[in-house]
C-alpha cells in the first residue's frame, strides 16, 4: 500500500522536529483546560451557557471525533494538556532533555496493564455517569481534574506516560480508532534499526526523550499504541522516522487479534447505541434513569448497558464468527479463540462511523452554544465577543439526516471490507460477522433517524 | 456490476415516495415534561395544516420544528399553539426550546411528514454497500 | 534569555491568566439566583434597600425559566432565563417589606420561590395596618361554606328583572350569593319574584360591583397564576391538582392526627353549591392570606387590594352570567 512521508519535505520536517509549535499548543490547551475546570466549579451550573461543558462535550467532542481521529489518529495525543505535567515534572524540563537522570520513582509498569482492559474499565465507568458527566459542570470539571491528579500521579511512581498507556478513558478508543486513520508515525527502513546500537527513539538521547508511550518504533505495526508525540523523530540521530500519509484504515489491512481491543470495540458499539437510545431517543423514562444516579432505575440500566457492551454484543459476535468459522470448515470442532479478536477488527471503521452519526445530531443542534460560551464563559453576564445574547437555532438541521445516514452507511461498508481481510486471514467465512455488522447499523439508523 | 450497484443506489436515493391524500387540518395536543414529549412522534402528509398544541406539565418548555423553524413556548397550566402548513415531506426533529433542566438539549421528539421512506431507503443503501464491499477488494487484488 | 525559562514563564502565565481571571473578575455583588424552590429558592432571599435609592439586581437561573416579579408595586416582571444575566434597577419610593417572587411556573412548589427586600427610610408612615375585611367580619375562611340553596338555572344578571334596590359594596363583599338570594326574599316588593328570578336578580346585583375592564384583569391573573391549579374552568382539576393531593396526604402523615388541617385540593367551582356559598370577603380573605399550609399561595404581598377584587368578580362569572 502507497505512503506519502510528509518528513521528506524540509520545511515540514523542521516544524515537527522544533519543539516550539507543539508545545505552544499543548501551552494554550493547558491553559483552556485550567479555565475549563475553573469555570466549571465556578460558572453557572446551567450546562449550556457554562465553558466547561460546551467547549469539552460539543467543541472538543466534535472535533476529535468527526475530524481529529479519523483524520488524525492520535493527533489530539499529540497536544493533549493532561499528561504535560507529569511528563515535565519527570523530565524536570520543558523542552528539550536536560541531561539529568529522570525524577520519580520510574518504576516499570506491570506486565498486567500493559493493555487496554483498565481503560476500558474506566471508561465503562465513566459511560454509567455520562448523563450526569455531560449536562453538569461541576462534575465534569472534577472528572477532568481527577485525571489531571491522576496522570501527575503516575508519572510519580510508573516511567513514561503510565497514565495514557493504562488509564486514560478517552485514550482508549482514540487508539482503536486512530487505526483507521490515514496518518501514521514508521520508521522509514527496517534495516536502518536493526543495525542501530543506541535505539536513541527508545532510550532517548540528547535531542529527544525516550518514547514516552513506551513504543519501539521499529516494532510498530499499527496506530494504536504511538501517541503521535514526535519524540523519537526528535530523539533518531539517524534521521530514520517519517510521518505517513496513507490510504484510510491502513491499519486495517492486515488486522491484528487482541482481546481487551475487542472488547474496546463493543464497548464502544454498545455505548454508542446506549446513547442514540438514551439521549435522542424520545423515551423520557429512560433518560430520567440514567440521570437518577443511584436510584433502582439507574441500577436497572447500568446493568443493561452493561449486559449489552459485554453479554449481548460480544456474545452474538461470537455466536457470527463461530458460524463463519462452521461455513469454512465444517468439520473443525473446536473454536478458534484468536478468530474472535481477529474479527472485531471489523467493528473498528464501524464504530467510528456510529460515533460520528451519533454526534453530527447534537453537534450542530447546540453549536451556537459555542459562540454563547466563548462570550459569556462563565454565566456571569460578560460579553466578550458580543455573541452571548445570540438565541439558540439549530445549524444546518437539513444537512444532519443526509449526513448520518452518509455515515453509517460508510461505516457497514467499510466494515464489510475489514471483515472480509480479517476472514481471509483466519480463514473463516466473512458472511455471519458481515451480517452483524449490518444488522447493527440498522439498529443504530432506527434510532437516529 | 459496479455500474449496476451505482445505479440502484442512485434509484434508492431518488424514486420518489408516492404522492400522499388530501390535504387535511390535523390537531395534536402534545404534553411536555422533563424530558419528552408525547407523543414524540407526529405523523401528517405533504400539505397538512398541522397545529400543535404543547402542554408543559413541569416547568416550561418550548417545542421547535427542523426544518420549519417554528416554535411555540408553554408554561404549565398555559398551553400554546402552533400552526403550519406541512409544506416539505420528510423526517423533521422537534427540538425542546427553552433550557429546561440537565438534559434539555436531548428532549426531542419528530415529524414525519409523508411516507417514512428515509429509513428504508437508508437500509437499502447500507445493504448495497456491503454488497459492494467485496467487489472493490477483489478489485484491488487484481 | 534561555528557551527553557521562555518555556516556564509562557505556562506559568497562561496557567495564571486562565485560573486568575475569572477569579478576579467575579461578580460583586454577586448574582441573585434563581432556582426551584426544591432546590432552595431564590438566593440569596432577603435583599437591603433605601427608599427613593435605585438597588440594582442582576438576576440568573441555575436550573430552569423563572420570572422576577415584585409585589404590590408597578415593576414589570422579568424573565429569568438559565445561565443568562438579566439586569434591572428598582427604585421604592415608600420604605417596607416588598416581596419578590417567581413569575413563571417552575412545578407545584413554583408559589414557594419568594423573597423579601427590605426598604429602610426616614419617613415611615406610621399607623396600624387595618384588619383584612374577612377579620373584620369574622369571617372563618377555613370553615366550609356551602349554599343551602342553589339556582336551577345558571344566573344570568341580563335576565334580572329591573328594580331600585340600594346594594353598597359592603353588602356585597359581606354575603355569599345564596345568603343574598335568602335575603332578597324577605325584601318587600320583591315578594313576587320567581326563585330563578331573584337568581338572575343577585347576578345583576353582583355585575354592579365590577366592570368589564376589571373582569378582564380578574381573569388575566386568574390564567397565568390560578388555573395550573384550580383548572381553566376552576373545577379544581388543574394541571398541579393530583399532585397538590398527594403532596397534601404525605404531609399529613407526618402531622399525627390534624385531620381538620387536612391539605386540600382546590375546591370544585363548577359546583354552585361551593361558590355561591361563598362571600367575596371570604374569597378575598383566602386570596389575601393563602391556605395556610394547603398549597394556596398568599396573594396578600404580591397583588394589590384593588386586583384581588378583580379576581374575585371574575370568580363568580364561572356560576353567573354578566353582560
Ligand atoms: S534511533 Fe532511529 S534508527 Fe535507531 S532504532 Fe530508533 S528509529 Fe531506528
Ligand atoms: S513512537 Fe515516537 S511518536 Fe509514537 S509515542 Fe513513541 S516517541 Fe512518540
Ligand atoms: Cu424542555
Ligand atoms: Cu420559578
Amino acid at each position: 500500500m502507497k505512503r506519502l512521508a510528509l518528513t521528506r519535505s524540509p520545511w515540514l520536517k523542521a516544524a515537527l522536529k522544533s519543539r516550539w509549535p507543539q508545545f505552544i499548543a499543548a501551552a494554550l490547551l493547558l491553559a483552556g483546560f485550567l479555565f475549563v475546570i475553573v469555570s466549571g466549579l465556578l460558572g453557572t451550573p446551567v450546562g449550556s451557557r457554562n465553558f466547561g461543558i460546551i467547549a469539552v462535550w460539543i467543541l472538543w467532542w466534535a472535533l476529535l471525533i468527526l475530524a481529529a481521529v479519523p483524520l488524525a489518529g492520535r493527533g489530539w495525543c499529540a497536544v493533549c494538556p493532561i499528561p504535560l505535567a507529569g511528563d515535565w515534572l519527570q523530565r524536570g524540563a520543558l523542552l528539550g532533555p536536560s541531561g539529568r537522570p529522570p525524577r520519580g520513582l520510574n518504576r516499570r509498569l506491570p506486565k498486567a496493564l500493559r493493555n487496554i482492559w483498565l481503560q476500558n474499565g474506566v471508561f465503562t465507568l465513566m459511560a454509567l455517569f455520562s448523563a450526569v458527566i455531560l449536562t453538569n459542570p461541576r462534575v465534569t470539571a472534577l472528572a477532568l481534574a481527577g485525571m489531571l491528579a491522576a496522570a501527575i500521579g503516575l508519572s510519580a511512581v510508573y516511567e513514561r506516560r503510565a497514565f495514557c498507556r493504562a488509564v486514560c478513558p478517552v485514550g482508549g478508543f482514540i487508539g482503536l480508532y486512530a487505526q483507521a486513520a490515514p496518518l501514521e508515525l514508521r520508521v522509514a527502513d527496517t534495516a536502518v534499526c536493526a543495525a542501530c546500537a543506541s535505539k536513541a527513539c527508545y532510550n532517548g538521547s540528547e535531542s529527544g526523550y525516550g518514547c514516552p508511550w513506551g513504543v519501539f518504533p521499529a516494532g510498530l505495526a499499527r496506530n494504536s499504541t504511538c501517541g503521535l508525540c514526535l519524540e523519537c523523530l526528535r530523539a533518531c540521530p539517524k534521521d530514520n522516522i517519517a510521518l505517513n500519509l496513507r490510504p484510510f484504515g491502513g491499519d486495517l489491512e492486515k488486522p491484528a487479534a487482541r482481546l481487551d481491543e475487542a472488547f474496546k470495540a463493543f464497548l464502544m458499539l454498545g455505548a454508542a447505541l446506549a446513547y442514540a437510545a438514551i439521549l435522542l431517543g424520545p423515551w423520557g423514562g429512560l433518560k430520567a434513569a440514567a440521570l437518577a444516579v443511584g436510584s433502582p432505575a439507574w441500577l436497572a440500566y447500568a446493568a443493561a448497558f452493561l449486559f449489552i457492551c459485554f453479554g449481548l454484543l460480544p456474545g452474538l459476535f461470537w455466536l457470527a464468527v463461530r458460524l463463519g468459522q462452521v461455513f469454512a470448515a465444517p468439520r473443525r470442532r473446536t473454536a478458534r479463540r484468536s478468530d474472535f479478536a481477529l474479527a472485531a477488527s471489523a467493528l473498528v471503521p464501524l464504530g467510528l462511523m456510529f460515533w460520528a452519526a451519533f454526534s453530527l445530531s447534537f453537534v450542530f443542534a447546540n453549536a451556537v452554544y459555542v459562540l454563547n460560551v466563548f462570550s459569556d464563559p462563565l454565566g456571569w453576564g460578560w460579553d466578550l465577543f458580543g455573541a452571548a445574547g445570540l438565541a439558540w437555532q439549530p445549524l444546518l438541521t437539513s444537512w444532519g439526516l443526509p449526513l448520518q445516514i452518509g455515515a453509517l452507511v460508510v461505516g457497514a461498508f467499510w466494515a464489510a471490507r475489514v471483515a472480509r481481510r480479517a476472514a481471509a486471514q483466519g480463514g473463516f467465512h466473512a458472511l455471519p460477522v458481515t451480517g452483524y455488522a449490518f444488522g447493527l447499523t440498522l439498529a443504530m439508523m432506527g434510532l437516529l433517524l | 456490476m459496479t455500474l449496476a450497484l451505482a445505479s440502484v443506489a442512485l434509484a434508492v436515493i431518488l424514486i420518489p415516495a408516492p404522492a400522499a391524500a388530501a390535504p387535511l387540518e390535523r390537531f395534536f395536543r402534545v404534553g411536555a415534561g422533563q424530558y419528552a414529549f408525547t407523543p414524540a412522534s407526529l405523523r401528517a402528509n405533504p400539505g397538512d395544516t398541522i397545529t400543535i398544541e404543547l402542554h408543559s406539565t413541569d416547568v416550561t418548555h418550548g417545542l421547535y420544528v427542523d426544518g420549519y423553524d417554528v416554535s411555540a413556548e408553554a408554561q404549565p397550566g398555559q398551553p400554546a399553539a402552533l400552526t403550519f402548513i406541512a409544506s416539505r415531506a420528510g423526517v423533521f426533529r422537534l427540538r425542546c426550546s427553552v433550557t429546561c433542566g440537565t438534559l434539555h438539549p436531548f428532549m426531542l421528539g419528530r415529524l414525519v411528514v409523508g411516507p417514512n421512506w428515509t429509513l428504508a431507503r437508508a437500509a437499502a443503501l447500507a445493504g448495497l454497500a456491503v454488497l459492494a464491499a467485496p467487489l472493490t477488494l477483489r478489485k484491488a487484488a487484481e | 534569555m534561555r528557551a527553557e525559562t521562555l518555556a516556564r514563564l509562557l505556562v506559568l502565565g497562561l496557567a495564571a491568566a486562565a485560573v486568575g481571571f475569572p477569579l478576579a473578575a467575579r461578580q460583586r455583588p454577586p448574582l441573585l439566583h434563581a432556582r426551584l424552590a426544591e432546590q432552595g429558592g431564590w438566593a440569596p432571599d432577603v435583599l437591603r434597600a433605601e427608599a427613593g435609592q435605585p438597588l440594582t439586581v442582576r438576576l440568573t437561573s441555575d436550573d430552569v425559566l423563572h420570572g422576577f416579579g415584585v409585589g404590590r408595586t408597578d415593576f414589570e416582571a422579568v424573565l429569568v432565563e438559565p445561565g443568562k444575566v438579566t439586569e434591572v434597577t428598582l427604585t421604592f419610593d415608600q420604605p417596607g417589606i416588598y416581596t419578590y417572587y417567581c413569575t413563571v411556573w417552575c412545578g407545584l412548589n413554583h408559589w414557594r420561590m419568594r423573597g423579601v427586600i427590605e426598604v429602610r427610610g426616614s419617613d415611615v408612615q406610621a399607623g396600624a395596618p387595618t384588619p383584612p375585611l374577612y377579620a373584620q367580619l369574622g369571617i372563618d375562611i377555613d370553615a366550609p361554606h356551602p349554599a343551602e340553596t342553589t339556582p336551577a338555572e345558571r344566573p344570568n344578571a341580563l335576565a334580572a328583572p329591573v328594580v331600585a334596590l340600594e346594594f353598597s359594596f359592603d353588602q356585597y363583599a359581606a354575603a355569599s350569593p345564596a345568603q343574598l338570594w335568602s335575603s332578597l326574599g324577605n325584601q318587600p316588593g320583591l315578594e313576587n319574584l320567581t326563585d330563578a328570578q331573584r337568581w338572575d336578580l343577585v347576578a345583576a346585583l353582583w355585575a354592579r360591583q365590577t366592570s368589564p375592564a376589571a373582569l378582564a384583569e380578574g381573569e388575566t391573573i386568574f390564567r397565568q397564576d390560578c388555573a395550573a391549579c384550580h383548572g381553566p374552568q376552576g373545577a379544581g382539576d388543574g394541571l398541579y391538582a393530583d399532585d397538590l393531593a398527594s403532596a397534601g396526604q404525605a404531609a399529613m402523615q407526618g402531622l399525627a392526627g390534624a385531620p381538620d388541617m387536612l391539605m386540600q385540593s382546590p375546591p370544585d367551582w363548577q359546583d354552585p353549591a361551593i361558590l355561591l356559598g361563598a362571600s367575596p370577603a371570604l374569597l378575598q380573605g383566602k386570596l389575601l392570606r393563602g391556605g395556610m399550609g394547603t398549597g394556596m399561595p398568599m396573594w396578600g404581598a404580591i397583588y394589590t387590594d384593588e386586583q384581588l377584587w378583580h379576581v374575585v368578580a371574575y370568580l363568580y362569572t364561572l356560576q353567573m352570567d354578566y353582560p
